[in-house]
């Protein structure tokens, strides 16, 4: 055991403070070594804090740091003004109205069905187009004065619903007069202006007033209704004289259906007469409204629904179909980039997949716009796809967004695959296994962990795209009906983004409108948070320890 | 991205002068802002060299909203602005003015293989409110039919709501497009479309307009307000416009300027 040597040094400060603090600070009571910290740190919490800012604002513009300010408390009123101005109650006559309408609809697809024929029969006879148009309006005609008859039975009941909706809509004005009153004079009072603000009065609506002239109208609704249930039981006693075997099928349908309308119009009557505007709405209305109406409607001037579906549907539609192309295309480059291309393959594929992401989307969009969608139509013309009308639609965002999350997806499983320690490899080729047998049993499962957050990171890709959707959906603001089976994939869709986009920059600062796209975007924001998360949860759950 | 071409057009153009006197902010309506309004800053610069434009087209809204935050000289309205505005406008020391510079029609427009060429309004408001689903029942070749609207914070979209549908809600099946550029396009694409656009916008490819309750519209049936779908357009100012604003609007109600109303597709003032 020798004695430890000792080193004699100049400087006699610990060897630590000598390292560390070499030069004199620049501000007093920090030294440079702090400064670097504090630089290095600073860089990385301003991402937090930004990130905490962006939260905070999506909060307050949405839901509001005063709920009652926010969009909730908004949407409530909104409802509340819709059940005490009465346009509920009118729109109980008008659903009278729109059974009648869907009669009258119902007539019209069996006029066109027979149209069809008529034309598809003047075809073989070898009649022009025009000549055969002509010939077959001419046989319809008495199938279209006995429809005709039908669009007047409404008559009683679309007067009253024009004047008591004007009623209505006449009540709703003087509340939200009220409330952008009591608004105004709110914000003259928080900018200081009390002389301003002292010269806005207003009135409070007699609300019981207010819904008289629609209480009084129940017994006239009553005859109208009741008129309307005669008329449509003489209309199906005397069907049209001349009918051929199609028609008399559909005049049965139409028989039962109309039959159907008689019945009920005693239920529409009971639920007018039970009709009271001062039931209170639930508090939760607003919550409500947003999370489970079906239905997105802004800038009517009868009543607004703010329903996330039809926008939260259409997004998922797109991400579904853009990842059901995109997963087997980036997951499978992957693979073979990795494990079976030559190098050669590799210096030239790696690159050009990875630039993909470097096209800006606004030029992927005006491609879908010009090229694809009429590429895809075209296709459809000529039966290779099923027949559709709409080229912008599902199909046509959900291909060009597949191109785009395809070189995340690729980038992030090549990664995964990299990340398989090489002696998996070696102990199944050391086993017998082949290149494939290995890749299949041995790399995909050990790398799937990798693969699965690169599907969710492309997801997340897919779901905040903006430019492409937004050129490229079709916008149309509706639940695509169900009933068309895969065919939905095939029809114009509105996506969340789309909306913000479209929207915000015309909406009014602080409307209801304006608040109900940042609850969009707020929504939004959750969702990409979620699948981050997921994807990196997945990574460290899964992950396999290597040894 | 035609906005975004405008901005990036407008401020290459403010870079590019930079000797240039003033600047003149303006923002406001797609109707306005796509054409009629850079062709008039066009022709004003000519006479008053050394005055620059920044011209914004994003929206009647934005354009009203502009000049209560007086971040614009003029802002291009194709509607009047709501109260709220007005009192956000006294909130801010601000008074809206609003200035009548053109008439524009709504011209509903089909494709030009459609035989459809008249509708009455009835028509019109159950085509775009969705109660007629076929052109046949209009006395076209049956097809569906394939509605294109605007965007629906825009102007263009309460008023034709207003003046063609009694005030109903557009059909379920509608598609919202960005601007009037987009609507002619996608009309002209499907032989089975309908939509609307401002009547400067008639001559895009593949589009007619259709007669509404017989009158066709054109600068005259506009002005005189025959045709039944017909608007005013606005320059909004802070108060009365002052220095080179004023002498703008000036130019824009001149018959100079007009001419160019005119010639751009609107109804000039008579």
């Amino acid at each position: 055991m020798s004695e430890p040597t000792h080193i004699r040094r100049v400087d006699q400060r610990p060897l630590r403070e000598a390292i560390s603090t070499r030069g004199r600070s620049i501000i007093p009571g920090l030294t440079k070594d702090d400064l670097i910290k504090y630089f290095f740190g600073g860089n990385a919490w301003i991402s937090m804090v930004v990130l905490g800012l962006i939260m905070l604002s999506l909060f307050s513009q949405s839901i509001g740091l005063n709920p009652f300010a926010g969009f909730f408390g908004q949407d409530y009123r909104n409802q509340l003004a819709y059940r005490q101005s009465g346009l509920e109650f009118v729109d109980i006559i008008k659903k009278q109205a729109a059974d009648l309408d869907d009669l009258g609809q119902y007539l019209s697809a069996a006029r066109l069905q027979e149209l069809k024929r008529l034309l598809a029969q003047g075809k073989n006879q070898g009649k022009t187009e025009d000549q055969s148009l002509a010939d077959a309006n001419a046989v319809l005609a008495p199938f279209d004065e006995y429809a005709g008859k039908l669009s007047g039975f409404g008559d009683g009941l679309g007067d009253i619903i024009s004047n008591l909706g004007d009623t209505a809509k006449s009540t709703k004005t003087a509340l939200k007069t009220l409330e952008d009153r009591k608004a105004e004079k709110q914000l003259y009072l928080s900018v200081g202006k009390k002389d301003l603000a002292d010269k806005v009065t207003y009135q409070e609506v007699d609300l019981v007033a207010a819904v008289q002239p629609l209480k009084a109208a129940l017994p006239s609704i009553h005859d109208a209704s009741a008129k309307l249930a005669s008329d449509l039981t003489n209309f199906i006693a005397q069907p049209p004289p001349s009918v051929d075997e199609n028609m008399k099928d559909h005049l049965a349908g139409f028989n039962s259906r109309a039959q159907a309308l008689i019945t009920a119009i005693p239920d529409y009557q009971k639920q007018l007469d039970n009709w009271d505007p001062t039931v209170p709405l639930p508090w939760y209305a607003g919550v409500t409204d947003f999370f489970f109406n079906i239905k997105w409607q802004t800038a009517s001037s009868w009543q607004n629904y703010y329903g996330i579906w039809p926008l939260l549907i259409g997004s998922m539609l797109i991400s579904i179909v853009a990842l059901a192309i995109a997963v087997p295309l980036g997951v499978g480059a992957g693979v073979y980039i990795n494990q079976i291309a030559t190098p050669w393959e590799q210096n030239l594929v790696k690159p050009a997949i990875e630039f993909i992401s470097a096209i800006p989307s606004v030029v992927l969009g005006f491609f879908g716009v010009a090229v694809l969608g009429e590429s895809l139509r075209q296709l459809s013309r000529w039966g290779f796809l099923p027949e559709f009308s709409e080229r912008l639609n599902v199909m046509t965002a959900g291909v060009l967004l597949a191109f785009m999350a395809v070189p995340t997806i690729f980038t992030l499983t090549e990664d995964a695959i990299n990340n398989v320690p090489r002696s998996f490899k070696e102990a199944s080729y050391a086993l017998g296994a082949n290149r494939l047998q290995t890749i299949w049993r041995i790399i995909l499962p050990a790398a799937l962990s990798g693969v699965i957050s690169a599907v969710l990171l492309g997801f997340g890709r897919v779901i905040g795209e903006t430019m492409v959707v937004l050129l490229c959906a079709g916008n149309r603001i509706a639940i695509p009906p169900m009933s068309d089976g895969l065919m939905i994939l095939f029809q114009p869709v509105h996506t969340m983004t789309g909306i913000i986009a479209q929207e915000l920059g015309e909406a009014e600062n602080g409307s209801i409108e304006w608040r109900a796209l940042f609850m969009v975007g707020l929504l939004l924001f959750l969702i990409s948070l979620v699948i981050n998360f997921m994807a990196q949860r997945v990574v460290q759950k899964y992950k396999i320890s290597i040894g | 991205m035609k906005k975004i071409l405008t901005l990036t057009l407008a401020t290459a153009l403010s870079i590019c002068s930079v000797q240039a006197d003033s600047t003149l902010v303006i923002k406001g309506s797609d109707t306005l802002g796509a054409k009629l309004v850079p062709q008039l800053a066009e022709a004003y610069k000519a006479s008053h060299p050394g005055v620059s434009f920044s011209i914004a087209a994003e929206g009647s809204t934005t354009g009203i909203a502009a000049i209560i935050d007086g971040t614009a000289d003029i802002g291009m309205a194709s509607r009047r602005a709501f109260d709220t505005e007005v009192s956000a406008a006294g909130a801010n020391g601000r008074t809206l003015k609003p200035t009548i510079v053109a008439y524009d029609g709504i011209a509903v427009i089909v494709n030009s293989a459609n035989s459809v060429s008249a509708l009455n309004k009835k028509q019109i408001e159950g085509i775009f409110t969705g109660t007629i689903k076929d052109w046949s029942e209009v006395g076209g070749k049956p097809g569906a039919i394939s509605i294109y609207t605007r965007n629906t914070s825009s102007g263009t979209y309460s008023d034709f709501a207003k003046m063609a549908m009694g005030g109903n809600n557009y059909a379920e099946t509608a598609q919202k497009m960005a601007g009037n550029e987009e609507i002619a396009s996608e009309v002209g694409k499907n032989s089975a479309g309908v939509g609307y656009v401002g009547m400067a916008y008639l001559n895009a490819s593949g589009v007619k307009s259709v007669a509404v309750n017989g009158v066709k519209p054109t600068i005259s049936t506009v002005q005189n307000h025959s045709y039944p779908l017909s608007r005013s357009t606005f320059y909004y100012t802070n108060g009365p416009a002052t220095g080179e604003a004023a002498s703008f609007l000036a130019f824009t109600i001149s018959p100079a300027g007009q001419k160019i109303v005119q010639a751009v597709g609107f109804a000039p003032l008579k």
